[in-house]
C-alpha cells in the first residue's frame, strides 16, 4: 500500500517528474503524428493505385503481350464472380505536341474507354469529361474552337463593376461541347482545380459561368467551329502537359488547347519479341487524366485499344512462311493485360489463381490448337493472375517500407524519453536515498521500494502518453490548418509541397490501432527506463542508505 | 537463558576501507530479557549505532548471529551475499528480517530520519502501511489511523498532525520518530541517542516518556553516551574496544 501512496506523493512533490512526463508526451505525439501521416499517405496511395486497375489483373509482363484474350473474356464473362473484363495494351513511345520541339518518353496505354469506365475509376480521373460529360472519346475527332453564337440574339456585356457596356454575341463552343458544357453549368459543376484563364473575364463580361480548360479560338468574331482533319483521340497524363502549382492546382498552358495535334512514335513488337520499324501516328489531345500518383500522371498516355493494337502489329495477322512466302495460317491478336472487375464478396486472391489456371488451360484447348504458335503458347504460360495490390506492389511496397523505417527511426529517437525517465528517476533515487533507507528500516522490502520507482516510471508513461496522444491526435486533425498558418507566416515554411506530393492535403486521419500501439509502447519504455533506478533503490542496504549524506 | 527475547552472540562488524579495515565490533554478545530496559554506553565512534543497527536487523554482521525469540535473524555467514538483500523476497531469512522490522522491532534513529514529504500523521501512519498489502489496507486503514492518533496523543503531538518534519522542533521530531517506532506495537524498541540532540528539559521529558513505556512492559534497548541518562535504565552495558561489558 505504501508503494502507491508514496508514488503519488513523490510524483506530485517532484517538479522534475514533469520533465520526464513532458519528454514522454512529446515523443508519443511525435511518433503518433509520423505514423498517422505516413499511414494516411499509404492509404491514399493504395486507393489511387487501385483506381487505374481492376480488382484482378491478368498480365504476362511481356512487351509482346499474349493471345486469346477475347476468347478468355468470353469464357469468364459467364462466371458469376466476374462483373466485367477488358483488355489493355501497354507500350512505350515518344510524345510530341505538334509545333512543339519538346518530346516526352511515355508509357502508352491502349484501352476501351467505355469498358474502362466500368472496370475502374479511370473516368473520375479525367478533366474535360467532368465539365463536358460525354465528349471525351478516343475515336476520331476534330479540334473544337471557341467562337460566338451569331444566330441567337446578342446579350449584354458588362465591365468589371457589372455595368452594361453594350450588347455583344454570346461566346460558345461547337455543338456537342456546348450542350455538354451547359448541362454541367446547370448541374453547378465549376472548375476549382485550375487557375483562372482569359476566358474567365470574357465569360464574366458575357454574364456566363467560366469555361473550363483551354480551347483554341476562331479568328475574329466567328461561329464556333470544328477544325482540322479527324484524328483519333489521346488522353494524356496531366503532369505531362499542365504545370502543378504549389497550392495543388494545375495551370494549363495556352500551347496545349483541347483537340490539338500530338504525334506519338511507337515501336511495334512481333510475337517473337523482335522490334519492327517505328510508326508515328497523329492524334488529338482529347482529355487529360490525373490519378493522383505522380509516377503515372507524368508518364502515361491513353489511346484506343484497337488503334494501338493495329499500330503495334498485335492484331490478327496472316502468318507467312519465311522460306516459301506462302500464307500458312493466322496469328491471333494480342493484348498486354486484362483488367477484371469482380463481384463484391468474391475472394480476389483465390479468383486470381483460378483465372490464371483457366488461361493456362487455353494453351492446350483443342479449339485453338491450329491458331497458336510455339511463341504464343509460351506467352500464355507466362500469364499471371494478380490482385491489384500484388500488381501495384512496386509502388506501394516502397512507401510501406518507408513508413516502417520512419516509424522505427522515430521510435529510436523516442528512446530518448526512456533515457530521460531513467536519468530523472535515478536522480530522484540518489536524492531520496535516505528516504529509501527509512522506508526499508521501517519494513519496506527491496521489491516494494523498487516497485515505487517502477510505478513512478509507469505513471510518467501513462500520463505522458495520454497527454501526448491527445496532442498528437489534434495535431494530425488540424495538420493542414497548421501548415496553412505556417505558410501564411512564411511561404518557405511549407513542409508539404503540393507540387511535389501527389496529394493536395496532408493525410489527417488517426487510426485507433496506432494510438493504442504508441501508448502501450510509451508506457513500456518509460517503465523499462525506470528499471535501472528501481534496481539501485531496491538493492540499497537500509543502513547504507541512512548514512548517505 | 531461556527467557531472553533478544540474544546477540559474538557479533563482528568490519568496515572495509580499501587498504585498511576498521574492525568496529569484535565479538559483542548480549542478552535482553522481555520487559527489560537496557542502555548501551560508549565513546563517540565506538560502534554503538552499528551494534544497534545489527540488533535491530537493519545491518548485517560479518560474523556472529542475533537470535530473536530463539530464532536466528541472519542467514548463516556464508549465505550473507551482497545481493541477498536486493533479492530479499527470494530468501527466507531476508523475508523474516523484513517481517521483524515491520512487526517486532521499532527503531528510533539518532538523527530522527522522518520522511520530509509527509506530515506528522502520515510519517507515523506509513509504518503501518508497509505491513499491509494494497488489498488489505482499506480494512486496516481505520484501526491504523486510530492507533496513530492515539500514539501521537501519547507523545503529545495531537496539535501538530499536519506539520511537516521541517516545521517541527528537534524534540518534536524525536517524539514523532518514537511514535512511528511504536505505532505497530513492537516487541522491542531500539533508541539511538534519543536525547542526543535535546536540551536537558526536553531530554528529561523524553526519558519520562520512555520510562512510562517501560513501566507498561515495553522492552527497550537504548544507546547513549550520557551517564545520567543511562542511569535510568535497568542495566547498563559499555561498548569498549568493540566488546560489550557489563556495568
Ligand atoms: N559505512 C561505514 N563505512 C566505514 N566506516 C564506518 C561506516 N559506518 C560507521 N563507520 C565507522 O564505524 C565507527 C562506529 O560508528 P558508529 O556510528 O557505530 O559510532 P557511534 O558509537 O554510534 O558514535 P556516536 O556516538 O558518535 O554516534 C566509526 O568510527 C565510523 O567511522
Ligand atoms: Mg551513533
Amino acid at each position: 500500500m505504501y508503494k502507491l501512496f508514496l508514488t503519488l506523493r513523490y510524483l506530485r512533490k517532484r517538479r522534475i517528474a514533469y520533465f520526464a512526463i513532458a519528454a514522454v508526451m512529446l515523443c508519443t505525439a511525435m511518433v503518433l503524428i509520423v505514423m498517422s501521416v505516413m499511414g494516411g499517405f499509404l492509404d491514399q496511395l493504395k486507393s489511387k493505385a487501385r483506381g487505374l486497375l481492376g480488382d484482378i489483373i491478368i498480365d504476362n509482363r511481356s512487351y509482346s503481350g499474349f493471345p486469346l484474350y477475347e476468347e478468355f473474356i468470353a469464357d469468364i464473362s459467364a462466371w458469376p464472380e466476374v462483373v466485367k473484363a477488358t483488355p489493355v495494351l501497354y507500350s512505350y513511345g515518344l510524345l510530341r505536341f505538334y509545333d512543339s520541339p519538346q518530346t516526352n518518353t511515355v508509357r502508352v496505354v491502349g484501352l476501351r474507354l467505355e469498358d474502362a469506365y466500368h472496370v475502374n475509376a479511370f473516368k473520375s480521373s479525367l478533366y474535360y469529361e467532368r465539365f463536358y460529360p460525354g465528349t471525351t472519346t478516343l475515336a476520331e475527332q476534330q479540334q473544337p474552337l471557341l467562337g460566338f453564337d451569331l444566330r441567337s440574339p446578342p446579350i449584354d456585356w458588362r465591365d468589371e463593376r457589372g455595368e452594361v457596356m453594350g450588347q455583344g454575341p454570346r461566346p460558345a463552343l461547337p455543338p456537342p461541347y456546348q450542350e455538354a458544357l451547359e448541362q454541367s453549368w446547370a448541374a453547378g459543376v465549376r472548375d476549382t482545380e485550375s487557375p483562372e484563364t482569359e476566358y474567365t473575364t470574357t465569360m464574366q463580361a458575357a454574364n456566363l459561368p467560366p469555361i473550363a480548360g483551354i480551347y483554341g479560338v476562331v479568328p475574329g468574331v466567328g461561329e464556333p467551329a470544328l477544325m482540322g482533319e479527324e484524328q483519333p483521340g489521346l488522353i494524356i497524363g496531366r503532369d505531362i502537359l499542365a504545370k502543378r502549382l504549389p497550392d495543388g492546382r494545375y495551370q494549363r498552358l495556352w500551347q496545349y488547347p483541347r483537340g490539338c495535334l500530338v504525334s506519338l512514335t511507337l515501336l511495334p513488337a512481333s510475337e517473337a519479341g523482335t522490334l519492327d520499324t517505328p510508326v508515328k501516328p497523329l492524334l488529338r489531345y482529347a482529355d487529360d487524366s490525373r490519378t493522383g500518383i505522380y509516377e503515372i500522371d507524368s508518364q502515361h498516355v491513353y489511346c484506343d485499344f484497337d488503334l494501338l493494337q493495329k499500330l503495334l502489329h498485335m492484331d490478327t495477322a496472316e502468318r507467312v512462311d519465311p522460306e516459301t512466302g506462302t500464307v500458312i495460317g493466322t496469328a491471333p491478336a494480342r493484348c498486354s493485360q486484362i483488367q477484371i472487375k469482380i463481384r463484391e464478396g468474391a475472394n480476389p486472391r483465390e479468383l486470381a489463381r483460378r483465372l490464371e489456371r483457366h488461361y493456362h488451360g487455353l494453351a492446350s484447348d483443342p479449339r485453338f490448337q491450329d491458331q497458336l504458335s510455339l511463341n504464343d503458347i509460351q506467352l500464355i504460360h507466362f500469364i499471371e493472375g494478380m490482385t491489384w495490390e500484388q500488381s501495384q506492389a512496386h509502388i506501394i511496397a516502397p512507401v510501406e517500407k518507408e513508413r516502417q523505417l520512419v516509424t522505427i527511426l522515430f521510435g529510436i529517437i523516442s528512446l530518448v524519453a526512456a533515457v530521460l525517465v531513467l536519468c530523472i528517476l535515478y536522480m530522484i533515487v540518489l536524492q531520496k536515498t535516505r528516504d529509501i533507507g527509512i522506508i526499508k528500516a521501517i519494513g519496506g522490502s527491496s521489491a516494494g521500494v523498487a516497485l515505487i520507482f517502477i510505478t513512478y516510471g509507469a505513471a510518467c508513461g501513462v500520463v505522458g502518453s495520454a497527454v501526448g496522444s491527445l496532442l498528437g491526435y489534434y495535431f494530425v486533425i488540424y495538420i493542414n490548418d497548421i501548415q496553412d498558418w505556417l505558410t501564411s507566416l512564411n511561404p518557405a515554411w511549407q513542409v508539404w509541397d503540393r507540387s511535389v506530393y501527389s496529394f493536395d492535403a496532408i493525410p489527417n486521419t488517426v487510426r485507433t490501432g496506432d494510438i493504442v500501439a504508441v501508448v502501450v509502447a510509451a508506457i513500456l519504455t518509460s517503465t523499462l527506463g525506470s528499471l535501472a533506478a528501481a534496481w539501485r533503490a531496491g538493492r540499497m542496504e537500509p543502513v547504507e542508505a541512512l548514512r548517505y549524506e | 537463558m531461556s527467557d531472553a527475547l533478544l540474544i546477540a552472540d559474538g557479533v563482528h562488524k568490519t568496515y572495509d576501507m580499501g587498504r585498511s579495515q576498521l574492525h568496529v565490533l569484535r565479538g559483542c554478545s548480549l542478552h535482553v530479557a522481555g520487559g527489560e530496559f537496557v542502555a548501551i554506553m560508549g565513546k563517540s565512534g565506538s560502534g554503538k549505532s552499528t551494534l544497534l543497527h545489527i540488533l535491530g536487523a537493519l545491518d548485517v554482521p560479518q560474523q556472529g548471529q542475533v537470535l530473536f525469540e530463539g530464532r536466528p535473524v541472519f542467514a548463516p555467514p556464508k549465505q550473507r551475499h551482497f545481493y541477498a538483500h536486493a533479492l530479499d523476497v527470494l530468501s527466507g531469512y531476508e523475508r523474516r528480517r523484513i517481517a521483524l522490522r515491520r512487526r517486532a522491532f521499532g527503531f528510533v534513529f539518532q538523527f530522527y530520519h522522518l520522511l520530509p514529504e509527509l506530515n506528522v500523521l502520515e510519517n507515523v501512519l506509513v509504518a503501518r502501511m508497509v505491513g499491509a498489502s494494497t488489498c488489505a489496507w482499506p480494512a486496516q486503514r481505520r484501526p491504523a489511523r486510530k492507533d496513530t492518533l492515539a500514539i501521537l496523543e501519547h507523545v503529545g503531538l495531537s496539535d501538530r498532525l499536519k506539520h511537516r518534519p521541517a516545521e517541527l522542533s528537534g524534540g518534536e521530531r524525536q517524539r514523532v520518530a518514537i511514535a512511528r517506532a511504536l505505532v505497530h506495537k513492537p516487541r522491542i524498541l531500539f533508541a539511538d541517542e534519543p536525547t542526543g540532540n535535546l536540551d536537558a528539559v526536553a531530554g528529561d521529558e523524553l526519558m519520562a516518556l520512555l520510562k512510562g513505556l517501560h513501566a507498561v512492559g515495553q522492552t527497550i534497548v537504548m544507546v547513549t553516551h550520557d551517564p545520567g541518562i543511562a542511569a535510568r535504565a535497568d542495566r547498563v552495558l559499555r561498548l569498549e574496544a568493540g566488546v560489550l561489558r557489563e556495568g
